[in-house]
């Protein structure tokens, strides 16, 4: 379906029922013949977006050559209208009445079984680094205006000129990393093609003008694909000079429309000027700009590069978080054409095997609500990230279990215990917390562990052979979400001087998002403790990864320094100070209406 | 994005510093002194009474 935007999502694993827009063409596909005839009467002319403005287009035209299906397509943004005295003419010649200017937009429904998410890239705008000229000189271009440029089908017809004279130029300067590996601008990342892009655009300069002086800057040359180092090396024999250092400013001469760059030269410890005919900017990539939207609509969890995150970066990189959802291509992470093909396949096999199966096999792992319990408030809906709890106001909430992953971020959220987090109850964790803290509380340092980062630390740190005290006592939970308040108050009550609650780093929580929640009860938790005269030092949260086995040790090293500092008074405070406050009373009763009424 | 400047302070070592937070920001903290997570967003009111 091309020409068309996912308007919405909904439903689970197997079963996803999805909205989409299939926006007016305003020219019948089946129909048109792409004779050419509506673009020759056509009076309207624009930029052409896919020649990055360097020619035209009309208000009724194709894309972009290779456009599947290969037909016109009307943008009424553009056209004047049907209106007789206006326009009307592409319709008047059209002989195979291909044109509707009364089409509309169409929303279809269809059910899928997976989705693949495959939403590719945005390139960098360079226009922020000013200091490079993009928007001041006209000879300052992008990789992407190179491409267009020297490509056979571009607006020259593959003849290499500078816009500013139409003269083709004879010294060109390359410039990496723009927009890449700059922590500045807010993109750490390395955007993984533009290096082997540079390489392959001086190759192909050498080919077509082999008298062209190329020179590039860079802060390193990422080769390390197949063959990449040959053509690296392929372009130095060709005559490109490659330049350690990237330029600091660009100034181009008034009268030339030259461009001098100064430079750092980091190999030779100097500063170099040098002068060229037009520079390229080679500009990295950045996620789309539909991220938002269809994290939004598929709960989706995105890194701190912006990336869709996957479920595992090792042993699922190509399963989003929410299942049946996969990633194909650059919206997982910057990727070369090679890695995205590698990604495709492996994403169609696993969406193919989802499907043939017929059947989903889930961990047993899931949430549970009790009717009589609930009471419809719809809290647990509001913070389960995968959006596999169903409320509506004033009706029972209900758990889709294929959706449920398990986190237990309702179960810690639910106020009357209507919740049951299978194999990690309310029931099971307390009688942990009491039962470690049954002897000598006072010696020991509690501390709550999710199962996939923080415990698997703490067995790095084994596996390590890396010392730390042996106080340590650790409850481990799927999730650090599904520590409730009240777990944390009644390792206090039962005498504990520290408590820790430790999870996985934002950008590797393995159920999307759920440790924001456990950010939010621990900040009310403090607020509490310091409220009911309690140390709110006393409880602690770490973010420690599966590979932090150091960080594990340091903590419990911390933890156990805060321990020492605990006096026996105050554990005695505590034990009294956070003691329960009988229910209220309110809630009880409706409960008891709710079971009459059953 | 709207930003306000607020304030932080670790339970760890007990450093208090200010950052400036955008709207509906999502970020992983620390301090910036021990690089310990435990951070406590103090509320306007609460850094009022200590000032």
């Amino acid at each position: 379906m091309t020409y068309s935007e996912v308007e919405s999502v909904s439903g689970y694993i197997g079963n996803f029922t999805v909205q989409i827009r299939k926006k007016a063409r305003y020219v019948n596909p089946k129909l048109c013949n792409s004779c050419g005839e509506c673009v020759k009467v056509c009076p309207v002319v624009k930029p052409d977006e896919y020649q990055m403005g360097f020619s035209s287009r009309k208000a009724i035209y194709i894309p972009f050559p290779q456009a599947v299906p290969c037909s016109y397509v009307l943008n009424m943004n553009d056209c004047l209208g049907n209106n007789p005295i206006a326009c009307g003419k592409c319709a008047d010649v059209c002989e195979k009445q291909a044109i509707n200017y009364d089409d509309r937009d169409e929303i279809v429904t269809r059910q899928v079984g997976a989705i693949i998410v495959a939403i590719g890239l945005d390139p960098y705008d360079p226009t922020e680094m000013d200091e490079y000229g993009y928007t001041r000189f006209e000879n300052v271009i992008t990789s992407i205006e190179f491409e267009r440029l020297i490509c056979a089908g571009g607006p020259t017809g593959g003849h290499f000129v500078r816009p500013s004279d139409h003269q083709r130029p004879q010294r060109i300067g390359f410039i990496q990393c723009v927009g890449s590996r700059n922590a500045k601008i807010g993109r750490p990342y390395c955007s993984n093609i533009c290096c082997m892009n540079t390489i392959k655009d001086t190759l192909l300069l050498a080919d077509h003008y082999p008298d062209t002086e190329n020179t590039v800057f860079y802060q390193d040359i990422r080769a390390f694909g197949k063959s990449f180092e040959d053509m690296f090396q392929r372009s130095k024999e060709a005559g490109t000079r490659y330049i350690r250092g990237l330029p600091g400013e660009i100034e181009e001469d008034p009268k030339t429309r030259n461009l001098r760059l100064t430079v750092e030269n980091t190999t030779a410890g100097r500063i170099e000027h040098h002068e060229f005919d037009m520079v390229v900017l080679s500009i990295g990539v950045v996620p789309p700009k539909d991220m938002a939207k269809i994290s939004g609509m598929l709960t989706l969890s995105k890194t701190s590069d912006g990336f869709f995150m996957e479920s595992h970066p090792k042993l699922k990189p190509v399963d989003a978080p929410t299942r049946g959802v996969y990633f194909a291509g650059f919206c997982e992470a910057p990727k070369d054409i090679k890695d995205s093909v590698c990604q495709a396949g492996a994403t169609a096999s696993r969406a193919g095997a989802l499907l043939n199966a017929g059947r989903v096999k889930i961990e047993a792992l899931t949430s549970r609500i009790d009717e009589v319990a609930c009471m419809k408030c719809g809290q647990c809906a509001a913070v389960c990230p995968y959006g596999a709890i169903t409320w509506k106001k004033g009706e029972v909430a209900a758990v889709v279990e294929a959706a449920c992953a398990g986190c237990g971020a309702c179960g810690a959220t639910c106020q009357y215990g209507a919740i049951t987090m299978r194999h990690f109850t309310d029931d099971q964790i307390m009688a942990q917390v009491r039962a470690i803290l049954a002897n000598k509380p006072q010696d020991k340092v509690f501390a709550f562990a999710c199962n996939w980062c923080s415990y698997a630390g703490g067995d790095m740190a084994g596996i390590s052979r890396i010392q730390y005290p042996a106080t340590n006592r650790v409850v481990r939970t799927m999730c650090s979400a599904r520590v409730a308040p009240e777990m944390v108050l009644e390792a206090f009550r039962c005498g504990a001087p520290v408590v820790l609650v430790s999870g996985c780093h934002y950008a590797d929580c393995h159920y999307i998002n759920a440790n924001r929640q456990t950010v939010k009860r621990v900040q009310k938790l403090w607020d509490q403790l310091e409220k009911a005269g309690v140390r709110p030092e006393r409880l602690q949260l770490e973010w420690i990864s599966a590979a932090e086995g150091q960080k594990f040790a340091k903590v419990m090293k911390q933890m156990e320094e805060l321990r020492k500092t605990v006096t026996m008074e105050e554990i005695e405070f505590g034990r009294t100070a956070l003691q329960p406050k009988p229910k209220k009373k309110p809630a009880k009763k409706e409960l008891e209406e709710a079971v009459a009424t059953q | 994005m709207p930003a306000t400047v607020e304030s932080f302070r670790c339970m760890m070592c007990g450093h208090e510093y200010q950052e400036k937070v955008e709207k509906d920001q999502d970020k992983e903290r620390s301090c910036p002194k021990c690089r310990s997570n435990s951070i406590r967003h103090l509320k306007k009111k609460a850094t009022a009474t200590q000032e």
